[in-house]
């Protein structure tokens, strides 16, 4: 029984997996994470991991309503911010426990999102991007408004983290992220996410064939936020603190850079996009000189990533080792001459 | 008190005006939203500072410069940055937010974090219904609005300006009856460079000069523009009104929350998108395909 | 520049260590302490925290390193750039690395509240000593107070905390108010209060609403900007509708500079006074373009004697740096009173030098320098008493305490109330 199960599931390791390229390092990049502290416990990698991981979903969140529904938000700050406010406050003013929190902040960022995509529904294109830049600098107003609820500019400190040892976090982390990834994964490939991608393309002609567009869009909110609110959440009992600096208009332009380097409309892009260069600017750090001027470095890779790839990272390097077949849309190792699948000539 | 909303709304609007048309003008023809509009503004004030203070010229004459360096930038930018990725939107977006990045870190490299100032060229002040305003305000005011104006006459009276609104009026069109639809870009996008070099040059002496002062502007010429409706250039000019009014109100009738002012500014842009959400004289894009 | 500056001692260092074989092995072959010198390096907070900890690092290395338990061992600085003014995040981060990558012993420095509150839990959770110039937060010494055994490794030197600068900003204002009742002949003293919206000008402004129609005042307003603000013109227009004599200000951001400038240019007849950060440098005059003549504020550092050591450290400063030091270069007292700490506990270990650090009690280069139960300096006549300083005519100028509490410091003028207070 148990040995068939295993041999079925070798023979999809080498049937499905093995095959491309690209999924052989999607399996390399799980089991890396995984594996890690085998190698290290350094608490400062395992720290840059951690926070890779929570904005790898916070990313990932952005692609979900950007990249696939087309309404590129500049404002995913606000799904973050919920969820780190959320959870905060349940934490500190009622004293629930971490745990709980995370979740029912989750949650609330859910409800920010759909709320949020309200307004947003009659608008289009630029003017979608830009009334969504707004969305959190209003809500850092309304909470420095309340400083006695908020904490003010110095947000809620002193939180309690929601597992004390940090390998013991990193577990978490790594797995909240692979688990949110994966899902949001299969929610793009799903028949929402095609939906998705009809809306994106054309929204009238969608709306033509009895697609409730309003209702999906509302969708690809209220996911963002439930996303964003997870990582959200997580961050502010990692660092302790949950303060004006999760809704800044930075790191909403941080979420898109992320998305837009890695590669949009995938899920894996922005995740790849986060692992590339939260690292690297942390590496750049440590070099004296170089560290110095680490976010000049991080902007001109930016800036020439997109000169060479505009598509993102993901796209570029997928193109280069793998090829489409022109008959069943499967992919192929670009070494191929005919298709794994069909057997079409791939030339 | 009602007087004072007046008289700051009008010089809070004035500049305004003048930063948030550069930016709608590239959008209307071009398409594109140039986060580095900041960034080219942020630059000139850096520029008048050391031609002024440092290598010690005239004002009109650090100015004249300033805003020329800056026309030259923004024209490379649009260029080698932006032209080569513009068929993938967010990418230009992205692009020109790395951009404002680089601006802003080489100069922190170059002049530090510190707070600068440049020294005011007309000293003195007037009362205006009983409101102190400096001369250096009225002279703001002035160069504020006759560059408006200039610009105004050239849209209007010459074949360069008829092209560029045509050109932001439809841009198929406009190419097939002939017009060069790339030159117009350029030159909208040289012309959008040199409000932004002169909003710059003109606000430098009213405040501070940090690498982090395009920021606050920027938020504040979105609002503008998606209230004013995108790439129109009246609609931006009444926006940028309506809000310097909106911040005024907000100083003034409520002194204790006078940090609320930008956020009271973008409620009111998205209460302006609820009910019309092309703004109040955009155009609505959906159609094109 | 701070860099060439290390590598220039460390030249030196290497230099000394090859010409002068009489050195004895195990000295030459001493391990560093490693003080983590915290702070935004790309701005003045970030430098003068740095410029002053180099300052104390030469001088103890001068002196042959400092004893730790047989050996004697030389000081190395470690310049950790939290980038916090610009991101949270990366100030934690930077701590972080700071301790487990470059295995500091002592971190100094910290100056956006937001940003050293994230550290302050960074350093205790790996049991650093961490010692505070810059951020002046209540909540990091009531954390001490509320939970000692977590938070004891923490300190703060200057500036004291908010809720005492409050107190001693009061203390100037009623100098101040006296003066200009005096020479105007005004019965009530109208006050507008300008605090941007901070955490730590809340204190002040409850205080300002209870405390200033207590002491015969008037309170005619409140304004509160954004921390971020440039332009406090609607602000000021609105404040001098309301006929206010003193404009009592809050403000450690961009906001001061424009507050300078603008009140100057508007010839705003009214005495600006009270915690202006900004007006604390000595760029302030030229960043304002030579507006703010008469804008006071409370600081630490002038050219008066509030101790034996202040003039010393202050030329000593000017000469190397070429300007007065701000505020955060209290990281100066902060490299001494650790290193004599560690020598006393001979170990560098934080359990072990906390109990010596929490004995200190010597004379630094602004107060007296003991630490009371919240692990704060100790505020007050004898201890740390700030001072209150004006520009007049592009040169800043103390003017208090001249006669506060039996206290004048040398080297203080008369403050100066402005001239276009009179023609009215």
């Amino acid at each position: 029984m148990i040995a068939r199960r295993l041999r079925r599931a070798g023979r999809f390791l080498r049937g499905e997996v093995l095959v491309l390229p690209s999924r052989v390092l999607v399996l390399l990049f799980c089991v890396g994470l995984l594996a890690l502290p085998l190698f290290t416990r350094d608490p400062y990698v395992l720290r840059v991991v951690i926070l890779s991981s929570l904005y790898a979903i916070f990313a990932a969140s952005w692609d979900l309503v950007s990249g696939y529904s087309g309404q590129v938000s500049l404002g995913q700050a606000l799904y973050f911010g919920a969820g780190a406010y959320g959870s905060a406050l349940l934490h500190h003013h009622l004293g629930w426990s971490p745990a709980l929190t995370i979740p029912a902040g989750a949650l609330l960022a859910t409800g920010v999102g759909a709320v949020a995509g309200i307004p947003c529904l009659r608008l289009r294109g630029s003017y979608l991007s830009l009334a969504t830049l707004a969305f959190p600098l209003i809500l850092t107003g309304a909470l420095f408004a309340l400083p006695e609820l908020s904490g003010g500019e110095l947000g809620l400190s002193g939180l309690q983290p929601l597992v004390r040892s940090r390998l013991g976090f990193y577990y978490v982390a790594v797995i909240v992220m692979l688990v949110a990834v994966f899902t949001m994964w299969l929610i793009g490939d799903s028949n929402t996410g095609l939906l998705l991608h009809a809306i994106r393309e054309d929204e009238v002609a969608a709306r033509a064939s009895g697609i409730d567009t309003p209702r999906y869009r509302l969708l690809a909110f209220a996911l963002a936020g439930l996303f964003g609110g997870v990582a959200g959440g997580l961050y502010a009992h990692f660092v302790r603190v949950a303060g004006p600096s999760t809704l800044e208009v930075a790191l909403s332009f941080q979420a898109v850079i992320w998305g837009v380097f890695g590669g949009v409309a995938t899920i894996y892009g922005p995740v790849v996009g986060v692992f590339l260069l939260y690292p690297l600017t942390e590496l750049l750090a440590l070099v004296p000189w170089l560290g110095e001027h680490r976010l000049l470095i991080f902007a001109l890779v930016v800036l020439l990533v997109l000169r060479f790839m505009p598509q993102g990272v993901v796209h570029w390097a997928r193109d280069r080792m793998e090829r489409e077949c022109l008959r069943c849309k499967s992919r192929s190792v670009a070494t191929r001459r005919a298709c794994r699948v069909c057997g079409a000539d791939l030339r | 008190m009602l007087h004072s909303i007046l008289v700051t709304g009008l010089v809070n609007g004035a500049i305004y005006a003048l930063l948030a048309l550069g930016f709608s003008l590239v959008f209307g023809v071009a398409r594109i939203v140039n986060i580095a509009y900041a960034g080219l503004y942020m630059l000139a004030s850096y520029a008048v500072y050391l031609l002024l203070q440092v290598v010690g010229l005239p004002a009109p004459l650090a100015v004249a410069l300033a805003v020329a360096a800056v026309v030259v930038l923004g024209l490379a930018v649009y260029r080698v940055v932006i032209e080569p990725v513009r068929e993938h939107e967010s990418a230009v977006l992205i692009s020109t937010i790395a951009l404002t990045l680089v601006f802003q870190e080489l100069v922190l490299a170059a002049f530090g974090g510190h707070f600068l100032g440049n020294p005011v060229w007309v000293d003195g002040i007037t009362s205006v219904l009983g409101v102190t305003v400096t001369h250096q305000q009225v002279l703001s005011l002035l160069v504020s609005a006759a560059a408006l104006g200039l610009l105004w006459l050239l849209l209007t009276r010459t074949r360069l300006g008829v092209a560029i609104r045509a050109t932001a009026n439809d841009r198929e069109v406009a190419n097939l009856m002939g017009m060069n639809v790339r030159r117009v870009e350029m030159w909208s996008a040289a012309l959008s460079a040199a409000l932004a070099g002169l909003a710059g040059a003109v606000v430098a002496p009213l405040t501070v000069i940090d690498p982090l002062m395009w920021q606050g502007p920027l938020v504040n010429i979105l609002a503008i523009v998606v209230v004013g409706g995108l790439g129109s250039l009246r609609g931006s000019l009444l926006a940028a009104f309506l809000i310097g009014y909106v911040e005024a109100a907000t100083v003034f009738l409520l002194p204790g929350g006078s940090y609320l002012k930008g956020a009271v500014a973008l409620t009111i842009m998205v209460a302006v998108l609820l009910l019309r959400p092309e703004g109040l004289f955009g155009v609505a894009f959906e159609e094109e395909r | 520049m701070p860099s060439r500056h290390t590598a220039a001692s460390a030249l030196a260092l290497a230099a000394a260590l090859l010409f002068t074989p009489a050195v004895p092995l195990a000295q030459a072959k001493a391990e560093p302490v490693k003080i983590g010198i915290v702070g935004p390096m790309a701005f003045i907070q970030g430098e003068d925290a740095w410029n002053g900890a180099s300052l104390a690092a030469d001088e103890l290395n001068a002196a042959g390193g400092i004893q730790v338990g047989a050996a004697k061992r030389p000081i190395q600085l470690v310049k950790v750039d939290t980038n916090e003014i610009m991101n949270i995040a990366d100030a934690a981060n930077a701590l972080e690395r700071a301790i487990t990558r470059d295995k500091i012993d002592f971190a100094v420095g910290g100056f956006r509240s937001e940003a050293a509150l994230a550290m302050q839990e960074v350093a205790v959770d790996n049991k650093k000593i961490f010692v505070v110039t810059g951020a002046s937060l209540d909540k990091m010494s009531d954390n001490v107070v509320k939970d000692y055994e977590r938070y004891k490794y923490w300190f703060r030197i200057l500036p004291p905390r908010s809720s005492d600068l409050v107190k001693a900003s009061y203390a100037m204002l009623g100098a101040i108010t006296a003066q200009v009742k005096a020479e105007l002949g005004v019965p009530v003293v109208k006050v507008a209060v300008l605090a941007e919206k901070a955490a730590w000008t809340e204190g002040f402004v409850k205080a300002a609403q209870a405390n200033i129609p207590k002491m015969g005042m008037e309170l005619v307003g409140v304004f509160q900007p954004s921390a971020t603000a440039t332009d406090v013109g609607p602000d000021l227009t609105a404040i001098q509708a309301t006929g206010a004599h003193l404009v009592f200000t809050a403000v450690s951001g961009p906001m001061g500079v424009a507050l300078g400038r603008q009140a100057g240019e508007m010839r705003l007849p009214a005495i600006v006074f009270g915690i202006n950060v900004e007006a604390q440098k000595e760029g302030f005059w030229k960043a304002t373009g030579g507006k703010a003549n008469h804008v006071s504020t409370l600081n630490f550092y002038a050219d008066v004697e509030s101790t034996p050591k202040t003039m010393p450290f202050v030329e000593a400063f000017r000469k190397k740096f070429g300007r007065l030091p701000t505020y955060t270069a209290a990281s100066y007292d902060a490299v001494k009173i650790l290193a004599t700490a560690a020598t006393a506990a001979g170990s560098l270990d934080g359990d072990k030098v906390v109990p010596f650090l929490e004995k200190t009690d010597t004379v630094g280069t602004s107060s007296r320098i003991t630490f009371d139960k919240g692990h704060d300096v100790t505020f007050g006549p004898g201890n740390t008493v700030p001072l209150g300083v004006q520009w007049q005519d592009g040169a800043l100028v103390a003017f208090f305490p001249n006669g506060w509490q039996g206290i004048t410091f040398k080297g203080v003028k008369p403050f100066v109330v402005p001239p276009q207070m009179k023609k009215k």
